[in-house]
């Protein structure tokens, strides 16, 4: 099994120096606005117009690395040389995913770790109200929607017509835009996510498992 | 256990509503070399593709090692070693890193035996395996299927690309292994002198049928091509079954008949015929012989 991870995060490394580029330009962007931030000049627009765009990137990113593990695989014939080896599809599949939550956290924890240090450093200039988990509770959602692009990627990578998994992603979105503006990062999102996260690696597994090699 | 390593039970496989293996029924005793041949297209690859778990069957099923093809799982994918058809390595791969990738998912590895074949074949470690001939990524592949010491080794057109000393270098490994007890192996191979050279059965696949499928010996005694000279012109039907094929040139007739046996012999003879001559066949003629058109069934 650790042969298959290692050979997923050899093949597909890029991701994970992304992952780790976006994660110190993350954290050196909010020092920077933390430290240059006046609460008197109004909520800090720069961070907002670099902000939306660099996630909108990761985003993209993570469903991208879902999408090309699997079309490599397939054009590559990956899995049909690794099935005959003394593994079996559920472990090659296991160990894509394994190596694409690697990716995530490998953005996500250092993320997550800066966010609890800068809180505790400049909480007095933070213009939300703050309660106990937060940061905790907000990377949770935000790994789950993360992963959510990922299954997409795997699906539309895999499919010869990836017409429909983009409309799921397409649909998704407007839910969970709406749902976060409204009712925030709660218990309801991460339902919603963990119920389509389950519902797309099983069809992403029962495809792979079925599929001529 | 049972006897038989591969067995394969009322295969059937459609490809876009295409029949390309209709009912095969197939058996590999433990230790048999067994030479599977087919004209292309005929669907050796996709039986092989079925038996490894690679391609789902339409219907019927298929078992290697006692377990059913779709259910194969990692300790006995590690009994089997597989060399496809076209060398199915990961071609952006290097060498070095392939057949580490190999070694760390293989449950068992010959090093001394495996390094033993790259030296033979001169296999350079640092270079990509797109970069190597044709001839090379088969040395590679079948260095890699040995590596593991396996019980049955499944062999698709293993020779394909390779040059003449290659080739024969290949077919001395294969005879040394058959040396090593109770190793099975299914071989597929377009040059019928390799097959003829090492299998001990022979299984003819033609139109989607298991045309012919016995013990090499029996196949060149139950094939007969017959030169046969009449005193006057010769006739038009002999009315013997299983007629291959029948060729009549004035007092000559030169016929192919399957299962040749006494009553054939007799029948024949009551049209007093001024000769009977047996023209040799090798595999590669009876092999011509049928995959003809409505070809003969031939089984032991």
């Amino acid at each position: 099994m650790f042969a298959l991870i290692k050979r997923e995060i050899q093949d597909h490394i890029v991701y994970f120096i992304g992952a780790a580029v976006f994660a110190v330009f993350f954290i050196i962007m909010s020092i920077s606005i933390l430290h240059n931030y006046n609460p008197r000049h109004g909520p800090p627009v720069f961070a907002i117009l670099i902000g939306v765009p660099a996630v909108t990137i990761v985003i993209f990113g993570i469903g991208a690395m879902g999408a090309t593990q699997m079309y490599l695989d397939k054009t590559r014939k990956i899995s049909a040389l690794l099935s005959t080896l003394a593994t079996s599809r559920n472990r090659i599949l296991l160990a894509r995913i394994i190596a694409g939550i690697l990716a995530i956290l490998t953005l996500l924890v250092p993320l997550t770790i800066a966010a609890v240090i800068l809180m505790r450093f400049f909480t007095i200039l933070i213009p939300i109200p703050m309660f106990p988990g937060m940061v905790f509770e907000i990377s949770v959602v935000v790994f789950l929607m993360a992963f959510a692009c990922y299954c997409i990627g795997l699906q539309t990578g895999w499919n010869s017509n990836p017409v429909t998994p983009s409309l799921g992603a397409l649909f998704l979105t407007c839910i969970f835009v709406p749902l976060i503006l409204i009712k925030g990062f709660g218990v309801h999102i991460v339902v919603i996510l963990v119920l389509f996260i389950i519902a797309s690696l099983l069809r992403t597994w029962h495809t792979f498992m079925k599929t001529s090699l | 256990m049972d006897q038989n390593v591969i067995k394969v039970e009322n295969l059937v496989k459609y490809f876009d509503g295409r029949c390309v293996l209709d009912g095969i029924d197939l058996k590999v005793p433990r230790g048999c070399i067994y030479g599977l041949l087919g004209r292309n297209g005929s669907g050796k690859t996709t039986i092989i593709r079925i038996l490894l778990g690679l391609e789902p069957p339409t219907r019927g099923q298929t078992f290697l090692l006692d377990a059913d093809s779709t259910e194969l799982s990692a300790r006995l994918h590690s009994r089997i070693g597989y060399v496809a058809e076209g060398h199915n390595l990961i071609q952006s791969y290097r060498v070095g890193r392939l057949i580490k990738l190999c070694k760390d998912l293989s449950l068992q590895w010959n090093d001394e035996f495996f390094n033993h074949l790259i030296e033979t074949f001169r296999l350079p470690a640092d270079r990509k395996v797109k970069e190597l001939s044709i001839g090379m990524r088969a040395q590679l592949n079948l260095a890699l299927a040995m590596a593991i010491d396996p019980e049955l080794l499944i062999f698709d057109d293993p020779t394909l690309g390779l040059d003449t000393v290659a080739r024969r270098q290949f077919l001395e490994l294969a005879i040394e292994l058959i040396q090593q007890q109770g190793r099975t192996i299914l071989f597929c191979s377009h040059i019928l002198g390799d097959v003829e050279r090492i299998a001990d059965k022979i299984g003819i696949l033609a139109a989607g049928k298991l045309v012919v499928d016995c013990p090499l010996e029996e196949l060149k005694e139950r094939v007969k091509k017959l030169r046969v000279i009449f005193p006057e012109s010769a006739p038009a039907n002999l009315h013997l079954t299983e007629i291959i094929n029948q060729q009549n040139q004035g007092r000559e007739m030169v016929i192919t008949v399957a299962n040749w046996n006494k009553q054939k012999q007799t029948a024949l003879e009551t049209f007093k015929p001024s000769s009977c001559t047996e023209i040799p066949m090798s595999l590669e003629d009876i092999f011509i012989e049928c995959t003809k058109p409505n070809p003969k069934p031939i089984k032991s």
